[in-house]
């Protein structure tokens, strides 16, 4: 049951384009998200002042019908929210499928004019009948209006079934700061009409890690979680090991490494993007052992490179695959060759990774690889596969 | 452990007596003004069970005795009486209030309609009392509110064991599920 304040305070333009409409969007995103989030729920909506505390449209799964009487509503008077409180509990009491759980959101913009004793009775009272409370405080902030509000949902509240939101005004619109709230997502956790608006509305920076929506794209947003959070690990393992080195080559190595870090990282999310078609494990830890025999570079370098290999790499074929690069930038810096050898080892990766079957556990791959390498770093990836 | 019955509870089996708990629908089980939500569940049980707390008990919100206790039964069912175990310190409840087959009953209803049948409690911490119902209005019970109104005193009500004895019939109310309303036969709305 939601309760619309259309008080004279609604005139007021700090929310964009004025407060009673922004109210309106709102409440016009909360009808179709419950009704598109369970075929059996029902909205009902009624006003708190304007002509006074009255029902517009009875409990309805019809969204046509909730938002239809959203038009040519006035604005006036006074908000009587005790009254509409107990109006909004008798118009659930009488639904028609008593099975439905009991829940009303108060839309408050106007200064409440009550106690908080008086507050925490009415909350008493909905707690004791199983109605839950939302509420959206926005509009008039004076000094007490939050605590009370807060009192008043905390006399509601049993096991987090209630929740309030405070709006300030501002530039973000009153329908997008509660898409992220809970009084959208519920207890669902997320309908998929709130995480679709959510992505519509949001332009660049959402409310989303990476800009993706896990609703939209599940896979996509897993993938850019995971590389980011081995990314991280990365970091703090070469940080260490570049540390630890003495060899005048790691003051360039490792400076060089931080810059290659923000390479690395849109590198990894761009192979992230193929994550579907990588390889097992197994396979790239051939390539990695492969490749690294063919530079046959310094071994401070493979140093630097298998510490960092050897704590991330077994997880994530494309953080190995940046891990490569990342290794080659670093000696680039330090031996102008590489170059060349740079784009033989993608060139020898790919071929890699399309061939099928290589398995490095095979006792003689392992001897192969052993012999080729020739130092212990080899088996102590290899452990990892 | 005292029975009302004339023998000594050693050789009979009580807890065969008190079985109707086996046909509550646990699930939908719904209390209001309980503390815990949920936790009404864990007042029915086996006989043998009724003074063990470990699972939990229902309890009221500080301050207000009142409890409504909304029972579904899995079919329709006889019940002969009802056993309840308090809580001590005057937790009790002193006073039920049995309402039959009516669903979404609240506070204000229960207080305003008349119902089947009304008890005075005595504190019954054993669970050796049992409270006869007048059975010929208890004939098809799928479901039974009890309401608590009041208490021997306490701030707040707990209830540690609700025990039905009664006869379970196989019968289910008529439920309607699924209809297909047809201007034609369309066989592909069979399958």
């Amino acid at each position: 049951m939601i309760c619309i304040d259309n008080s004279e305070w609604m005139r007021n333009g700090d929310y964009a384009p004025s407060r009673f409409q922004a109210q309106a969007d709102a409440v016009n995103l909360i009808c179709g998200a419950k009704t598109q989030s369970n075929p059996e729920n029902t909205v009902g909506v009624m006003t708190m002042a304007g002509k006074g505390v009255r029902v517009l449209v009875t409990p309805t799964s019809d969204l046509g019908k909730i938002l239809a009487c959203m038009h040519g509503l006035e604005v006036g008077a006074e908000a009587n929210l005790a009254a509409a409180i107990q109006v909004a509990q008798l118009a659930l009491k009488h639904r028609q499928n008593k099975r439905q759980q009991q829940r009303i959101i108060a839309f408050i913009g106007s200064p409440v004019k009550y106690d908080k004793k008086v507050l925490e009775t009415i909350g008493k009272k909905l707690k004791k009948n199983n109605v839950a409370l939302d509420i959206v405080d926005f509009g008039e902030s004076d000094d007490e209006k939050p605590e009370k509000l807060e009192a008043l949902i905390a006399a509601v509240n049993s096991s987090d079934s209630s929740h309030i939101v405070h709006v300030p005004p501002g530039d973000n619109a009153l329908s997008d700061v509660l898409l992220s709230t809970p009084i959208f997502t519920g207890e669902e956790g997320g309908s998929g009409f709130a995480a679709s608006a959510a992505a519509a509305a949001a332009t660049g920076a959402s409310g989303f890690e990476f800009g993706v929506d896990p609703n939209v794209d599940p896979e996509l947003a897993l993938a850019l979680r995971l590389s980011m959070e081995e990314e991280r690990a990365r970091q703090e393992a070469i940080a260490k090991k570049a540390a630890e080195d003495t060899e005048n080559k790691d003051h360039a190595s490792s400076s060089n490494n931080d810059s290659v870090m923000a390479e690395a990282e849109p590198a990894t999310n761009a192979a992230d993007d193929d994550k579907k078609e990588q390889p097992k494990d197994d396979d790239d830890l051939l390539q990695q052992a492969l490749a690294m025999s063919m530079e046959g570079g310094s071994s401070g370098s493979a140093s630097v490179a298998d510490a960092a290999m050897a704590e991330a790499g077994a997880v994530d074929p494309d953080l190995a695959l940046a891990l490569q690069m990342s290794v080659q930038d670093a000696n680039m810096s330090s031996d102008s060759d590489m170059s060349k050898v740079f784009e033989d080892r993608s060139f020898v990766t790919s071929i890699l990774n399309s061939l099928p079957g290589v398995d490095p556990n095979d006792p003689s791959v392992k001897d192969l690889l052993a012999s080729l390498h020739g130092q212990g770093e080899v088996r102590s990836f290899l452990f990892l596969s | 452990m005292a029975c009302l019955h004339d023998h000594s509870c050693e050789d009979h089996n009580c807890a065969a007596d008190w079985s109707l708990y086996n046909h509550v629908d646990i699930p939908k089980v719904v209390a209001l003004n309980e503390s815990v939500p949920g936790s009404v569940k864990s007042v029915f049980k086996p006989w043998e069970q009724r003074l063990d707390t470990s699972g939990g008990f229902l309890e009221s919100n500080e301050g207000d005795p009142e409890l409504l206790v909304f029972i579904p039964f899995t079919s329709d069912v006889k019940i002969k009486s009802i056993s309840i175990v308090g809580g001590a310190d005057g937790t009790s409840p002193s006073r039920m209030r049995a309402f039959i087959n009516r669903e979404g009953i609240d506070f204000s209803d229960a207080q305003n309609m008349q119902p089947v049948q009304e008890w005075e409690l005595a504190e019954n911490l054993q669970g050796a009392l049992e409270y006869q119902t007048r059975y010929s209005r208890f004939q098809g019970v799928a479901n039974l509110t009890l309401h608590f109104s009041d208490n021997f005193g306490g701030d707040i009500t707990k209830i540690y064991y609700i025990g039905l004895r009664g006869e379970a019939t196989q019968n289910k109310r008529d439920v309607v599920a699924t209809i297909v309303y047809e201007v034609m036969p369309n066989p592909s709305d069979h399958k």
